[in-house]
């Protein structure tokens, strides 16, 4: 195999693993980090991506999923916070009003 | 001959209404002014057109396109020819110069800008009824001015009765439009178009099946007694009287309730494609004249006296239709609308002198109070009855004498009778008018407080169509026939005729008002003998001959049980039944899936994983 | 693949499983820290010299700062409670496979054949220096980095809004909303 094209094989991976936390973890600051990684998994894809076709483009792209990120993370955790505040736990078991 | 001017004549109406609403809710005082100012703006255009009109020429003008199909082309088209322009005259001037005694008479109204909106739409409606040019514009206007008619008949909505009246009104004119399109349907199958100058050519007209033709027209004149209130849907016009009185002047005597005629006079051609039509038309109108006659004598309503009176009138024009002399029966529509006009505005006058008194019998004496009103009052009484110089003679007289002429092969030897029919309508017409009169203007006055003279914004227009009353027949007598000989066929009248003649022809006015006279004034108590041996009369005459009970009883009476049983049956079991079975189906599987919102984030996620999981799966290449 | 990337990709994958297994929070979150590290010297080793910064800076600075700030400052134990069952841990594993292969097969199978040269041309020639990124961003990417800055701003204040105390008084006090009454 390619080196830059084991680079996607290693992205995908880390996502796969980002999102089986997600499906696993009750702590919701636990899967906010699920999520970064996540976020990641597809920023390495980017950056492989940019190599592959020479480019710049796939980099920028990176610059701007960091700058989400930055911002969700502040939303995030402002949330987690609130609700924290409300039901004295982040265990999403316990936040779970929102069924029938 | 395309002109702007024909459009103006529409749309300055309509803008008038619109403004007349919006421009009066700020200064109540302005919306009548702006109203008639739109109307009479309108008059002056179609003055000007009828001025241009030479010959057979005639104006058109394409408002919009409306229907584009394939191969149906529907434009929004309105078309000016000499019997257009007799209508819209009457239109527009009558309806000036009730726009202007509306002003004075609605003075004290809280929604005049609304009563104004109403009146000028209703212009405009029937400006396009008279104008359009294919049976769907005409259609147009013709749903326009009932949908006018049944806003100011309810126009005082917060009384019941009034509201309910402008519900029958509109109810029993959506029976007759069933007749208006049933006859447009067939119309356009047979001939392939709908528009009115096409439609009257003899060899358009040839393409109809003779059963169809005999269906169209029967169609056609259902359509017309439905607006011109004729037997058997007549009896919505005499409750139409629960509007203000210039609506009913303007829109239950002058001209809505002559779109009827129009219609005939428009569609002879069809009228005429089967023998028995015109003879049906015949009998109805005649039935209709006598009943309406027979009820007016009882009644003690000014208004329904005269309401009944416009029923018989429209039963008069109707004959003229069955004998195919139609610009006869647009001379009496004109006469019709100048005298009507006058009386309804005159007793609006008495009505609004007398502090909303309508019934007769608390009148009387008015004479020497309302001078101005009993003179055009009674002016327009000696052209209704039909004496010598008066409108109504020359009109009245037209009629007698084209049933004289009358051939049909379905009348058999009835001719004669109908002639006499008529005569005797003519003579019992002026004597019910004759009645009213000295009920309301002689004698001593029966009522309370002081009666007074209207203002002058309103004597002055009804003196106006006094004059009218007075001289109009005079004058339009000579022209009249041989004006719209272009777009009607010819009549074969010299109606008139000399002084003879004249003496001759009042002589049924002349007997009715004789007759009124003597019973009323000279001799009251042979009155009350007539009276006590002619009692079943009497009932059935101010029972208004139980028609109202009698339709009730075939029509709407069969149509509630057949309600009920719907309600009761059908709804009960089968809707419902049904409605509950599906309510039940979809909230037993509700409940099923609601187990799946668990509020659990992880589950949720997990979920989307597996949707996720599945999409890539079956739609990304995997080589 | 060079003996570098390689223990970086170990590393990188081992501290994501971290991430995932450890059942104190506090612990993920350090693992994390070496996971976006790791990515770091991916990106380095790429040649994507600004980005390797930024994650360093953004990610495994400032983000990781403010997720620990919030543990410590809820105080919070490790996960308690039962577990989550066997046959759905076994689920999710399954689904987390089917995805990994139905991505990666695809994407790995669309690059396998290209041709060696041009791709090393490809990998010189989009070196992610601070200059050629800087270029890109102030030129073609100048509306969208605009509009970042204002992302970045609706979060700072989305997010004082929220963590704001409930008891703390929103609504402006009487006679304020200077004019409106």
């Amino acid at each position: 195999m390619d080196p830059i094209t084991s680079y996607l094989g290693i992205a995908c991976l880390l996502f796969t693993i980002g999102g089986i936390g997600l499906c696993l973890r009750r702590n919701a600051i636990v899967l906010f980090m699920c999520v970064e990684m996540m976020l990641n998994a597809v920023n390495l894809a980017f950056v492989a991506f940019s190599k592959i076709h020479g480019n710049l483009d796939g980099q920028v792209a990176v610059f701007f999923v960091m700058v989400i990120a930055a911002a969700e993370s502040a939303i995030g955790l402002a949330i987690i916070l609130s609700v924290f505040r409300s039901v004295a736990s982040i265990e999403t078991t316990d936040a779970a009003e929102l069924k029938w | 001959m395309e002109d702007t001017r024909l459009a103006l004549v529409v749309l300055v109406p309509l803008v008038g209404a619109i403004l007349s609403y919006v421009l009066g809710r700020a200064a109540p005082r302005i919306a009548g002014i702006l109203a008639t100012a739109a109307v009479a703006t309108s008059f002056c255009f179609v003055v000007s057109l009828w001025q241009a009109l030479e010959g057979g020429q005639t104006f058109s003008f394409t408002l919009s396109s409306w229907l584009s199909f394939s191969n149906i082309k529907l434009p929004l088209e309105i078309y000016f020819d000499k019997l257009s322009a007799v209508m819209c005259l009457v239109v527009t001037g009558v309806g000036s110069l009730i726009h202007l005694y509306s002003i004075g008479y609605m003075a004290h109204d809280e929604s005049r800008p609304r009563f104004f909106s109403y009146l000028n739409l209703f212009i405009a409606s029937m400006l396009i009824l008279v104008l359009g040019k294919s049976l769907p514009v005409i259609f147009i206007g013709w749903e326009g001015v009932g949908l006018c008619s049944y806003l100011l008949i309810g126009f005082w909505y917060t009384n019941p009765d009034f509201a309910s009246a402008g519900r029958k009104a509109f109810v029993m004119n959506r029976i007759g439009d069933l007749g208006f399109i049933v006859a447009m349907a067939i119309l356009y199958h047979s001939c392939g178009s709908l528009d009115i100058t096409v439609l009257n050519r003899p060899e358009v007209l040839a393409r109809i099946p003779s059963e169809m033709g005999f269906i169209a027209g029967i169609a056609l004149f259902l359509a017309a007694t439905g607006k011109s209130a004729q037997l058997p849907l007549f009896t919505w016009l005499p409750d139409a009287m629960a509007g203000p009185t210039p609506v009913s002047a303007l829109i239950h005597a002058a001209t809505m309730v002559t779109a009827g005629i129009y219609l005939m006079a428009r569609m002879f051609g069809v009228i005429e494609l089967a023998p028995l039509v015109p003879a049906i038309i015949l009998w109805t109108a005649l039935a209709t004249s006598a009943i309406a006659a027979i009820i007016a004598i009882s009644q003690n309503d000014i208004k329904k006296v005269l309401a009944y009176s416009t029923v018989s009138q429209l039963g008069f024009m109707f004959l003229a239709v069955g004998v195919g002399a139609y610009s006869v029966a647009l001379f009496h529509v004109v006469t019709h609308a100048f005298f009507k006009a006058c009386l309804f505005m005159s007793a609006g006058s008495v009505i609004h002198g007398c502090h909303h008194e309508q019934d007769m019998r608390r009148m009387g004496g008015l004479a020497k109070s309302m001078p101005l009103t009993c003179l055009s009052y009674g002016a327009a009484t000696l052209a209704i009855a039909g004496i010598a110089p008066f409108a109504g003679y020359f009109s009245k007289h037209a009629i007698l004498e084209s049933l004289a002429h009358a051939h049909n092969p379905y009348l058999h030897s009835y001719g004669e009778l109908i002639g006499l029919g008529a005569t005797a309508i003519a003579i019992c017409t002026a004597f019910y008018m004759t009645r009213s009169f000295i009920l309301t203007f002689l004698g001593s006055y029966r009522g309370e407080g002081h009666p007074h003279e209207a203002p002058m914004v309103m004597t002055a227009p009804v003196l106006v169509l006094a004059v009218l009353s007075v001289v109009g027949g005079l004058v339009l007598n000579h022209g009249f026939f041989t004006y719209l000989q272009g777009p009607l066929p010819p009549v074969a009248t010299h109606s008139g005729g000399g002084i003879l003649g004249s003496v001759l022809g009042s002589v049924p006015g002349l007997i009715g008002i004789a007759a009124a006279y003597a019973l009323f004034i000279v001799t009251p108590a042979v009155k009350d003998q007539i009276r006590k041996v002619l009692w079943v009369g009497e009932k059935v005459s101010s029972g208004k001959f139980f028609l109202d009970e009698i339709l009730g009883l075939l029509v709407i009476a069969p149509f509630r049980g057949l309600s009920v049983v719907v309600s009761r049956v059908l709804d009960q079991s089968v809707s419902i039944g049904t409605g509950n079975a599906i309510g039940g189906i979809s909230r037993a599987v509700g409940e099923l899936t609601c187990r799946v919102t668990t509020g659990q984030v992880s589950t949720y996620v997990l979920w989307m994983f597996a949707s996720a999981a599945f999409l890539l799966y079956c739609f990304l290449p995997v080589r | 693949m060079s003996f570098m990337e390689f223990v970086l990709a170990a590393i990188g994958i081992a501290s994501a499983i971290g991430v995932v297994g450890f059942r104190n929070p506090l612990s993920s979150a350090f693992s994390l820290i070496v996971h976006l590290l790791a990515i770091a010297g991916l990106y380095a080793l790429l040649g994507a010299h600004f980005l390797a910064v930024s994650q360093v800076v953004v990610y495994a600075g400032a983000i990781m700062v403010l997720v620990l700030f919030v543990l410590m400052l809820l105080n919070l134990k490790s996960e308690s409670g039962r577990r989550i069952g066997i046959v759905r841990s076994a689920l999710t594993v399954g689904i987390g496979l089917v995805i990994f292969l139905s991505i990666s097969a695809p994407m790995l199978a669309q690059f396998a054949d290209l041709p060696q040269a041009t791709l090393e041309q490809n990998i010189k020639s989009s070196e992610g220096g601070v200059k050629a990124i800087g270029e890109l961003l102030y030129s073609q990417y100048m509306v969208q980095f605009e509009l970042s800055s204002l992302v970045l701003l609706v979060g700072v204040v989305g997010a004082v809004m929220l963590a704001k105390r409930k008891n703390v008084q929103l609504m402006p006090r009487e006679g304020g909303m200077g004019g409106v009454k």
